[in-house]
């Protein structure tokens, strides 16, 4: 897999490291048993401080995502589905996020939006079972 | 059990060159282990301060220390413990590279041949050549060769990377990262100074701005991204009067607003928020645009 880094980010390069690896493995763009690049060669081709990857790695180890297989590298575990619905919430909570901010421009009240959240839920509700009928008939 | 003494120690480090004044009141601390930046301008102190370290000169006031050690009273010690790239530098002109090396290495307890053949082929040098007739770049290649290869505790590094050619730099800096960092990681720390900011960016921890001999700020590097940023506004008619005084600097042109700020980001993202502007946006500083900001602001 293809890491890179951005200073212009704010974000803690470590933490890059960590949340690119995370994203590829939470949409599949890495797959498990797939290996990541070796500490040394990424550092150098980024030309980012060796202890930033190794410590970046040692938090992808911590958190269950990656293996360390003596004199192997590093590989994406096969079990890690806890962090997939972490960063499966995030991903949804970008989302959220931009649509409170849209309401807030387009002066949409707190519960109002809320109740809009709840009806759009039933209304998708109602065609997702009406397609699930019809797939039946 | 106390920990380990910091790699370098400088307090209230003051020197000057007959009556002006190179260096004013500068202290830093760099833990083992750590990559330090020290950015200033030519002129600025970097070299004065390095030079202290080495012993090639001697505070005039306060105090130096590496691994706990004063370099004055234990110059042969510290100069055990460190490698040093200058920014000039020198060699016996009459000597091979591979002479050279080999005179280096007499003065070292311990001498990593895998390392240097392996930078040897990374560079393309060729051992026999005398060092009077080598670029300017590769001549900076053998010095870092001859600080790689004692596998000391610290690197010290002195604009190392001024005067070379773009690949030359980047090599210079792979190197570092790949064949120095290599080593045990809390026992490989690196000082570097320069004003090449951007090239070190990924590489430096921590570091100190410094100016006409004083430090400016010191800061650790995620930190410092996190806390500078520029954010651009745009408006609908011609941007109200704000009180934009905790902003570093302010750029206006038309229904537009440019701010540079330390620390008070999220409160001028406020103050402009609430002016609802028709466009807002953020994004942090590298390392040399703060550098730039802290020194023209």
């Amino acid at each position: 897999m293809l890491l890179q880094v951005n200073f212009k980010s704010g974000l803690p390069i470590y933490l890059q490291l960590v949340d690119q690896v995370k994203a590829a493995a939470a949409s599949g763009a890495l797959r498990p048993g797939e290996a990541l690049p070796s500490i040394r060669p990424l550092a150098e081709d980024l030309r980012v401080n060796r202890n930033t990857v190794a410590k970046a790695y040692s938090e992808l180890e911590s958190l269950g995502v990656i293996e360390t297989l003596p004199g192997r590298g590093c590989f994406l575990k096969e079990n890690h589905s806890a962090l997939r619905k972490e960063v499966r919430r995030k991903l949804l909570i970008v989302e959220i996020d931009q649509a409170i901010v849209q309401a807030h421009h387009l002066q949409v009240p707190r519960d109002e939006f809320l109740e809009l959240i709840r009806q759009r839920i039933d209304v998708l509700d109602v065609k997702r079972r009406s397609n699930e009928n019809h797939k039946e008939d | 059990m106390t920990s380990p003494a910091p790699a370098i120690h400088i307090e209230n480090l003051s020197y000057a060159y007959g009556r002006s004044e190179a260096v004013h009141d500068l202290s830093l601390t760099v833990q083992p282990g750590r990559c330090y930046g020290l950015f200033g301008r030519n002129g600025a102190g970097k070299t004065t301060t390095m030079k202290c370290l080495l012993n090639l000169l001697h505070p005039q006031r306060g105090q130096v220390r590496v691994f706990g050690l004063d370099p004055t009273k234990h110059e042969v010690e510290v100069k055990r413990l460190l490698s040093y790239v200058p920014d000039q530098v020198a060699f016996y002109p009459w000597m091979s590279v591979r002479e050279t090396l080999d005179y280096l290495a007499s003065f070292r307890p311990q001498w990593n041949r895998k390392i240097e053949q392996e930078l040897f082929d990374r560079f393309g040098l060729d051992p026999a050549q005398r060092t009077a007739s080598l670029s300017k770049g590769q001549r900076t290649q053998v010095a870092l060769i001859a600080a790689i290869c004692p596998e000391t505790d610290l690197l010290v590094l002195d604009e190392p990377t001024s005067g070379l050619d773009p690949i030359v730099r980047r090599e210079f800096i792979q190197t570092v990262i790949g064949a120095y960092q290599q080593g045990i990681p809390g026992k490989r720390t690196i000082l570097v100074s320069t004003h090449l900011i951007t090239e070190f960016e990924g590489l430096i921890d921590e570091f100190t701005i410094i100016d006409r001999g004083r430090v400016v700020l010191t800061q650790d590097s995620d930190h410092a991204r996190q806390s500078h940023q520029k954010i651009r506004a745009r408006f609908a008619q011609a941007p109200p009067e704000l009180d934009l005084t905790t902003a570093l600097r302010v750029r206006r042109e038309g229904r537009e607003l440019e701010l540079i700020a330390n620390g008070t980001g999220l409160q001028l993202m406020e103050l402009l928020r609430s002016h609802n502007p028709e466009e807002l946006s953020t994004e942090s500083l590298t390392l040399e645009e703060i550098f730039v900001a802290t020194l023209k602001s």
